[in-house]
């Protein structure tokens, strides 16, 4: 398996006030493609900053970053969102529908942003495949936590991307949703050959994932 | 900006700007309203302006009265010249002239001074004259001494059809009333006027010059002729003939287009006040909005879009808005036509129609787009500040105006265009662009006020009294109001404060000078013979009458040091009427007392034979003539040089008697004359105009009050227009308050249940909301009646030079009314409020 991801020695400092935080320190880390991962670690180690900035969302201090052999760190902000469209799907906690948009228009919105053909025939096939057949016309008001999740799953996994960046993805979720949330995210990353990382509390969840990762302090431990 | 011409991201981008706008339309229905009311104002001006101009350009030949017009002026003219146009064209002659007309009843009879219009039976050569009972106009022509009047004289004289009425020393029978005529450019727009046929000229004294004797003869081309040819063929006719004045049908209606021009301009710029306020309120909205969607924006930016088709996104929802809205105020500015149409169809015969014009429409979208782009660029620049990293942090900020150096300079230059389209081509574009300086140094200063008041009130430390601490708060946090409030609050309140202190100047001054300065009657045509009866029998009326006689001529400006006089003044020049046509002059022994000499001496009594001119210092200065230059004037036929002795200041406004020259009396006396006279009567006793007009039947009596009453009535309706404009402005400062009441809505809701929670009473947040008002409000009235007292203070005494005086009264029962209606809003918008539901809050649903 070739790399998909690199990053090297990379650090991410804050300053508030006097005070300087240092979220990040030293990262290496190499991840193949098709390969699985979980991060685990307390709250406050950095795991989201770490996928923040693989994700392309936060410049980091110093150190590199590259996306397919290709330096995300030196790009700029519409060139790495060029490459967030194409190849990075990114699932949050707290779900972020666009609220007055339907199920499907949310599904489709990545689609038509990637150009293909029939985006709401492609949405529309990729939420029956996740049950929600009923829901297609739905605002994300009118769908439960777990619905909302897997539409935004929906979201992004719709082009098909290279890397799926998950955000604690089942933890505003019962147990039920959670296990259906995280079968569908692992079976579609093996289904369609896509990375996945992905940062949960959640030991079930993390296990799933053939590496995992521990931050503590904001180092990999 | 590469990225955005793409065409299939275009299309994505116009794709998602109609979702967006479709489903989002309800949450910016204050920048709907506000654009909504701004352009269909500036749409109905620019409609109404057309369709005036239009009526006039396509009806320009009946407002002449013919294809050309050969005016003589006071004399019967060259009528072998005349009667030479006869052979190739047809003519219609007529006599206007000013006269007396009196009721012949038993008792109580009354007279009107009137215009009368002599004509023949091939009037009008255009159009028709709107007359009642069918066949009066006929009988003019066919019946000796009968005549049409206007309504006007009609009601005031109590007349009925067929009775008698006195004109001079004639019997004339009322057969009917004349509604309009097509040819309203010259006299009869606003005054009383009546038809008779052309024999009547034979029958009446009216060869003085207070007949205001005017010859004419309106000349209609022949079918299938070529009017350029006949136009030259007339020309070449009377090209040797100084007496003659030819007009033509885009000379007609001139003074009404002027009025028109100056009316438009002034109504477009308290619009574009109008729209610069809302622009205010749409700036602040769109934030609001923008905030709302933040979370979306940030989703949009995690998936890949580039900031800029966001922007592009927002752009283009309010680019289709605008065109919406531009077509929807557009059209339904035609609305605004019929009831123009029905005030002008009684006064001037007009019938005006709506005129759909591309230019207007391009020009009310483009002003739209201006205003729009000009206070959008900081608020769409600010989703240059949503990070999509947020959504990992569940955290957003609210977003604030964005500018950067790029967006200033392109909102200054784009404003910069805004000003010009409204500055350049207007009547008077040095008004204008008075007018918007005025306009952003109050914007300026209102929005430092808010900052001193937020710096003041944050000052102070010690409050106990809590609805006042809260009300404080309110007025000092981050995201207050407090400058939009009283930026648009106190825009409006200025321009309406100001108006409101110059109309009631305007016509303070007006009905002061009826009797304190201005004698109760003018005399006019009182013939040199006549004045010791006329004297006589005035004084007998009244033993301590105040009476003024004086001689006059009539002259005419020929040359000016030996060259045509065209040559020293544009036509436009105010003081261009000084040699337009014949003027009356006068001459006394010692200086009028209201006209001090300001350069030069009074008369050179060593040169008795020689013309001496005293000249208005105005007209003087207007002219660029200096003490020694020659006029050579033409008087009753014979061209006589005189020089100029000096300059007199005079003041026309004063409504005694002035004139722009006067001669030396050693000279001028030896000059066939006659004579006007004013006269001011004493308390309790009035002019016997019946007596009078029974000795001196062709005497012309003007009654002061009753012109100035038109003229007041004339202004009243003008200021109900400005006043009705105004108070649409203050509606849109209203809106805006609204809006920025609402898009605090959040903020104010929870803050309310917080006090809920800790305790407080409904009692207590109403009584902070109205301490909250009550200091904005104190602080912008007293700004807005500074402003309003400069500003009409400068308006009356350097535009109109009338004397200024503050009018208190009408100021606080504006301020009162406005603080009322402005209080009762904030304090309906803030009552959805007052009772927060706590669960869907705290759950942060």
């Amino acid at each position: 398996m070739s790399t998909l991801l690199r990053l090297k020695n990379v650090n991410l400092k804050y300053q508030t006030g006097k005070d300087l935080i240092k979220v990040l320190q030293g990262i290496d880390l190499t991840t193949k493609r098709k390969e699985t991962i979980s991060i685990v670690g307390e709250s406050g180690s950095g795991k989201t900053s770490l996928i923040m900035l693989i994700a392309g969302l936060e410049k980091a201090t110093s150190g590199k970053i590259f996306f397919k052999d290709q330096e995300i760190s030196k790009l700029n902000e519409d060139e790495v969102a060029e490459i967030r469209r194409k190849d990075i799907g990114i699932i949050f906690q707290s779900f972020y529908l666009i609220p007055n948009y339907t199920a499907v228009e949310n599904v489709a919105l990545t689609l038509e942003l990637n150009k293909f053909k029939n985006p709401e025939q492609k949405a529309k096939n990729l939420l029956d495949r996740f049950g929600l057949k009923h829901r297609f016309n739905n605002l994300p008001s009118q769908l439960s936590g777990g619905e909302q999740q897997r539409v935004a799953i929906a979201r992004a996994i719709a082009m098909k991307p290279e890397l799926i960046l998950a955000d604690e993805p089942t933890g505003n979720l019962d147990s039920e949703n959670s296990t259906m949330i995280a079968d569908i995210l692992f079976n579609f990353a093996k289904e369609e050959g896509s990375s996945l990382i992905i940062v949960t509390h959640d030991s079930k969840l993390a296990n799933k994932a053939k590496r995992k990762i521990k931050i503590k302090d904001g180092k990999i431990d | 900006m590469e990225k955005l011409i793409k065409s299939n991201e275009l299309s994505l981008i116009l794709k998602y700007a109609l979702i967006d706008l479709s489903r989002n339309y309800k949450k910016i229905s204050s920048i709907i309203i506000t654009l909504f009311i701004s352009l269909f104002i500036l749409s109905s001006i620019l409609t109404i302006e057309d369709s005036l101009k239009k009526e006039l350009n396509d009806n320009a030949r009946a407002l002449l009265g013919g294809d050309l017009e050969i005016d003589y002026n006071r004399v019967q003219g060259n009528l072998d010249l005349v009667n030479e146009v006869k052979t190739f064209a047809t003519i219609s002659q007529m006599v206007e002239f000013s006269t007396m007309l009196s009721t012949t009843k038993e008792a109580n009879n009354q007279s009107l001074f009137s215009r009368i219009k002599t004509v023949d039976e091939n009037y009008p050569l255009f159009g028709s004259v709107v007359h009642e009972p069918v066949g009066a106009l006929d009988r003019i022509h066919k019946e000796q001494n009968t005549i049409l009047v206007n309504e006007n004289i009609f009601k005031t004289l109590k007349l009925e059809i067929n009775e008698k009425i006195k004109v001079q020393d004639q019997l004339f029978t009322v057969v009917g009333i004349v509604k309009t005529v097509p040819d309203v450019s010259g006299f009869v727009a606003f005054g009383d006027f009546a038809l008779a046929g052309k024999q009547t000229l034979e029958l009446l004294k009216l060869n003085n010059l207070g007949s205001f004797l005017n010859y004419e003869y309106k000349v209609r081309y022949n079918d299938g002729d070529n009017p350029n040819a006949i136009k030259q063929r007339i020309e070449t006719l009377f090209q040797d003939d100084e007496k003659v004045i030819l007009r033509y049908p885009e000379n007609s209606a001139s003074g009404l287009k002027r009025v028109i021009n100056n009316f438009s301009q002034f109504l477009s710029l308290v619009s574009i006040s109008a729209m610069l306020i809302a622009g205010i309120g749409i700036a602040n909205t769109l934030l609001s909005f923008i905030n709302q969607n933040n979370m979306s924006i940030a989703v949009r930016k995690a998936v890949g879009f580039f900031s800029l088709n966001i922007k592009a996104i927002y752009y283009l929802q309010l680019f289709i808005l605008l065109f919406l809205i531009t077509s929807a105020a557009y059209g339904l500015s035609f609305l605004i036509i019929p009831i123009v149409d029905g005030y002008l169809s009684q006064g001037l015969g007009l019938n005006i129609k709506p005129i759909i014009s591309i230019v207007n429409f391009i020009k009310v979208f483009l002003v739209g787009l201006l205003v729009l782009i000009i206070f959008t660029i900081p608020t769409v620049s600010a989703i240059d500040q949503v990070k999509a990293s947020n959504l990992f942090r569940n955290v957003f900020q609210n977003l604030q105006f964005y500018y950067s150096k790029k967006s200033v300079v392109l909102s200054l230059f784009l404003l910069s265009i805004l000003i010009l389209l409204f500055t350049i081509g207007s009547a008077r574009p040095i008004y204008s662009l008075g007018y918007f300086i005025a306009f952003f140094a109050c914007l300026i200063v209102f929005f430092l006020l808010s900052k001193l008041i937020i710096y003041f009130f944050r000052s102070l430390k010690k409050i106990s009294n809590i609805p006042l601490k809260v009300s404080i708060k309110n007025i000092t946090q981050t995201k207050s109001i407090t400058p939009i409030t009283i930026m648009s609050l106190g825009l409006g309140v200025t321009l309406l404060l100001t108006l409101a202190l110059v109309g009631t100047n305007f016509k303070r001054e007006i009905a002061k000078s009826i009797p304190e300065i201005a004698p109760d009657y003018f005399f006019l045509g009182i013939q040199k013979d006549d004045k010791k009866i006329f004297e006589e029998n005035i004084l007998s009326m009244d033993d301590n009458l105040n009476l003024e006689t004086v001689p006059i001529i009539s002259s005419a400006i020929t040359k000016i040091n030996g060259v045509d006089p065209t040559t020293y003044i544009n036509s436009n020049n105010d003081s261009y009427w000084v040699i337009r046509s014949e003027r009356r002059s006068s001459w006394m022994d010692v200086a009028p007392k209201d006209n001090p000499i300001i350069k030069g001496e009074w008369w050179d009594l060593t040169k008795p034979d020689e013309l001496q001119i005293s000249l208005d210092a105005k007209v003087a200065e207007d002219f660029n003539v200096q003490l020694g230059d020659i006029f050579t004037l033409n008087i009753y036929g014979r061209e006589i040089e005189g020089k100029i002795v000096n300059f007199r200041a005079v003041n026309y406004r004063d409504l005694s008697i002035n004139f722009a020259m006067l001669f030396n009396p050693q000279f001028a006396n030896n000059i066939p004359h006659e004579y006007l006279a004013t006269a001011k009567f004493s308390a309790g006793k009035s002019l016997d105009e019946t007596k009078m007009l029974d000795v001196l039947p062709s005497l012309s009596i003007i009654k002061i009050a009753d012109y100035l009453s038109k003229v007041t009535a004339v202004l009243d309706k003008v200021f109900i227009a400005v006043t009705f404009i105004s108070a649409i402005t203050i509606l849109i400062g209203l809106i805006v308050i609204s809006s920025a009441i609402m898009v605090q809505g959040k903020v104010k809701e929870f803050q309310n249940l917080v006090f809920k929670i800790l305790g407080f009473s409904k009692k207590e947040i109403i009584y902070s909301s109205l301490i909250e008002f009550i200091i904005i409000f104190a602080s912008v009235i007293l700004i807005a009646i500074l402003f309003a007292t400069i500003g009409s203070q400068f308006i009356i005494e350097n535009i109109f030079e009338l004397n200024w005086q503050f009018d208190l009264k009408i100021l606080v029962y504006l301020g009162l009314g406005i603080g009322s209606v402005t209080l009762l809003l904030i304090m309906l918008t803030n009552l959805k409020y007052l009772n927060p539901k706590v669960y869907p809050l705290i759950r942060n649903q």
